[in-house]
């Protein structure tokens, strides 16, 4: 009994440290972002680079991008194709993330609670506005070197989960095509 | 005969429902869909009548709300927001009840009594003093009563559904207590629906141009939000990549 107490104690203030960790990256992060989609002051090729930094730094770029696709198109795809498609793809995530938050009006996000399952850490934020506000959850991995994003939610619609319909949609349309998934998400 | 009506509709669209296989996957949940296994047999029908919808929605409905949320002051946007959502409270309350939901169902028809006699419905004076509103509706409650969605359907003027939730729909109609006692139940249907549109407005002018297929991305939200209503613990069960090394 007494191990187990110890063995749970260990356990325990190890998740909390690695909880701690991730509230005080999340929060220096957060703040960052919020500079970014608060600016409006800079002009907008200005923003984009700040917006493209942002993103080649905090998110799991190659293991979204391979989650999109799934292994059979990674297993059967060159390496030559899929380093353009994570070329191509790392512009597409810079484009959609910035249309989907670039906004004008003053923003601020709240850290509410950071879970963790699998290794996963789900930090549940609020990012709210004179007018509304709205539940923000991101699913973030420690690399052993940084936190990286892996799946961002806004209120219940997750980034990861959508992109995926839309790209299982165009390569089941082109019989798992990738140069054809390349050419379309190029158009964005 | 018209009260015998609603019932027998009521029968038939959850008996049509239970009884034909119209989910894609048997492993998935009957209720809960996986985001690979939509089921969208008429998708051509679907994608002309999604096109159609943004078509209206660019002559006729968005400047009409890019109109009114011009005109329109924030509290005048909040309080009409909230006269809609309260003359939904007594649907939900019987949706409650149908689900074994009592308290929230009890929680329902408090907001709809403090509401209403304070303000009309266009102050949310319930969830001030701790009565939160749960969103709900027939749709969910055949989904909780494990009736599979099937297949994935837009409709005209109104957008995505599925053929549970459209016959939930229709069954509210019928069946609300509000809509059934008023006049002109029509223009609060066409209000409420303006409103609704009202609300995802910035949303959908993301939609718009944040993706490679408007179609797919809809398709997608639709499900996520709904399974989100179905779920636990819908955040933490959401598929995640697998992890590659940068």
């Amino acid at each position: 009994m007494k191990y187990l107490l110890i063995i749970f104690g260990v356990v325990f203030s190890f998740s909390t440290i690695q909880a701690s960790e991730v509230s005080e990256w999340f929060e220096k992060e957060s703040s960052q972002f919020l500079e970014i989609i608060n600016n409006d002051e800079g002009t907008e090729s200005d923003n984009y680079e700040k917006y493209k930094y942002f993103i080649n730094k905090n998110f799991a770029i190659k293991s979204i991008a391979y989650g999109l696709i799934g292994e059979n198109i990674i297993n059967s795809s060159s390496k030559e194709e899929l380093s353009i498609y994570l070329d191509v793809f790392t512009d597409y995530l810079i484009k959609t993330i910035y249309k989907l938050a670039n906004t004008n009006t003053s923003s601020s996000i709240t850290l509410k609670d950071v879970d963790i399952k699998d290794n996963i850490f789900i930090i549940k934020s609020e990012i709210s506005d004179k007018k509304s506000s709205a539940n923000l959850y991101w699913k973030v991995i420690d690399t052993g070197t940084s936190f990286k994003i892996i799946d961002v939610i806004v209120e219940n619609t997750s980034y990861f989960v959508t992109k995926k319909s839309e790209f299982n949609k165009i390569l089941r349309k082109n019989r798992g095509n990738l140069e054809a998934l390349i050419n379309e998400i190029q158009k964005i | 005969m018209k009260r015998h009506l609603k019932v027998i509709l009521l029968l038939i669209s959850v008996t049509i429902l239970q009884s034909t296989n119209l989910y894609a996957n048997e492993e998935v949940s009957k209720s809960v869909i996986s985001y690979d296994e939509i089921y969208d047999p008429i998708e051509p029908i679907n994608r002309a009548v999604l096109n159609f919808n943004f078509f209206i929605d660019d002559i006729a409905i968005r400047p009409i709300v890019k109109t009114y949320k011009f005109i329109a002051p924030e509290p005048v946007e909040k309080g009409v927001s909230n006269f809609f959502s309260n003359l939904k409270e007594p649907i939900r309350t019987i949706s409650f009840v149908f689900q074994g939901e009592f308290y929230k169902s009890f929680n329902s028809i408090g907001r709809f009594t403090i509401n209403t006699f304070t303000s009309l419905g266009t102050f949310d004076l319930a969830s001030r003093v701790g009565m939160e509103k749960n969103e709900t509706d027939f749709g969910i409650t055949l989904a909780k009563g494990g009736v599979s969605s099937g297949p994935y359907i837009v409709i005209p003027i109104i957008g995505p559904s599925n053929l549970r939730d459209f016959s939930g729909d229709v069954v509210e109609y019928f069946v609300d207590p509000i809509s059934n006692n008023v006049p002109n139940r029509e223009y609060i249907a066409i209000g409420n629906g303006l409103n609704e549109r009202v609300e995802v407005d910035e949303q959908l002018d993301k939609v718009r141009d944040a993706s490679s297929d408007r179609y797919e991305m809809i398709k997608s939200i639709y499900y996520q939000n709904r399974n989100a209503q179905l779920e636990e613990e819908y955040i933490q069960n959401l598929p995640v990549p697998k992890i590659y090394i940068e």
